[in-house]
């Protein structure tokens, strides 16, 4: 390839990179978050994340999405003591227990 | 270890019946397979009550069948319906919230919260848990294996038979919903 051809293309890439939009950067945050970016995708986002404190903004909204999530998946979450099995579900679940044995 | 001394099974219902369930609910969504999904745990625990090692507690143990039930449950579900996208998750409110030239119409506002801490909210961490029975089962399923599960998005691809570039469409699809569901809870302007 002649090297000025090389240079279009990375003019090309560079100018997208610069010109990505919210709507655009909103799914590769979210991406990132899945997955490990493509080299050209990963530039994209960080270019615009750069100039863009809305964006800063969403991120740091899905970390705290994602921390949230976490804690719910733990043995010991926080839970509403009301959500109860009902004592007919109990003695269900003995009942089948019982019969099992 | 004396297993029959170990495990009490007459006491498991009562014991740990209510943390298995909520545990499931979180999960699964529907309160009646959420017991079902309790009544099969402790069954299998029965079962197995040999195989318990006495390394962990009873408690733990009983969770740790209980999360292989409850994926076995999200693997029945797939023999029923798909975990593709299709034409009926095209409403995607994301679309909206640009203008046409794709900035944010209503940029994101600032959380009064830092994510490193946001877990020690338990006040939100149960506003999470409300907001997740607003989304589509097929969403919540996927949300729950990857962010409550902290499952491999490679893992869920195969175990939901799904591609890749749908997991990543269907997860910010999620996030997004879940996201406006906190914040119509206002709670960021009380903090």
């Amino acid at each position: 390839m002649k090297p000025d051809t090389l240079m279009v293309k990375f003019i090309m890439k560079l100018s997208a990179w610069l010109n990505a939009t919210c709507k655009d950067t909103g799914p590769l945050v979210s991406e990132t978050m899945d997955h490990s970016l493509s080299f050209s995708k990963r530039w994209r986002m960080k270019f615009h994340l750069a100039i863009c404190e809305a964006c800063r903004q969403y991120v740091s909204q899905l970390k705290t999405l994602r921390a949230l999530a976490e804690r719910l998946g733990k043995e010991d979450a926080p839970a509403d003591p009301r959500t109860k099995l009902s004592p007919e579900a109990k003695e269900t679940i003995q009942q089948a227990l019982k019969n099992f044995q | 270890m004396d297993t029959a001394k170990s495990l009490d099974s007459n006491l498991w219902v009562e014991r740990y019946g209510d943390a298995l369930y909520r545990y499931t609910l979180v999960r699964v969504k529907n309160p009646d397979s959420s017991q079902e999904i309790v009544q099969v745990t402790l069954l299998a625990a029965l079962q197995s009550q040999k195989s318990f090692a006495g390394r962990s507690s009873e408690k733990s143990w009983l969770f740790g069948i209980l999360k292989h039930k409850i994926l076995d449950h999200f693997r029945s579900l797939k023999i029923r319906r798909t975990y593709e996208l299709s034409t009926d998750d095209d409403t995607n409110p994301y679309e909206n919230e640009f203008d046409e030239m794709g900035h944010f119409i209503n940029p994101p506002k600032k959380w009064q919260i830092d994510p490193q801490h946001a877990a020690e909210n338990e006040e939100l961490v149960l506003a999470l848990a409300k907001c997740l029975d607003g989304l589509s089962e097929k969403f919540r399923y996927i949300f729950v294996l990857k962010e409550v599960e902290g499952m491999k998005s490679e893992d869920i691809c195969k175990e939901m038979a799904i591609q890749p570039t749908n997991l990543w469409v269907i997860l910010h699809r999620a996030r997004n919903q879940l996201k406006k569901c906190l914040e119509a809870n206002d709670w960021h302007r009380k903090q």
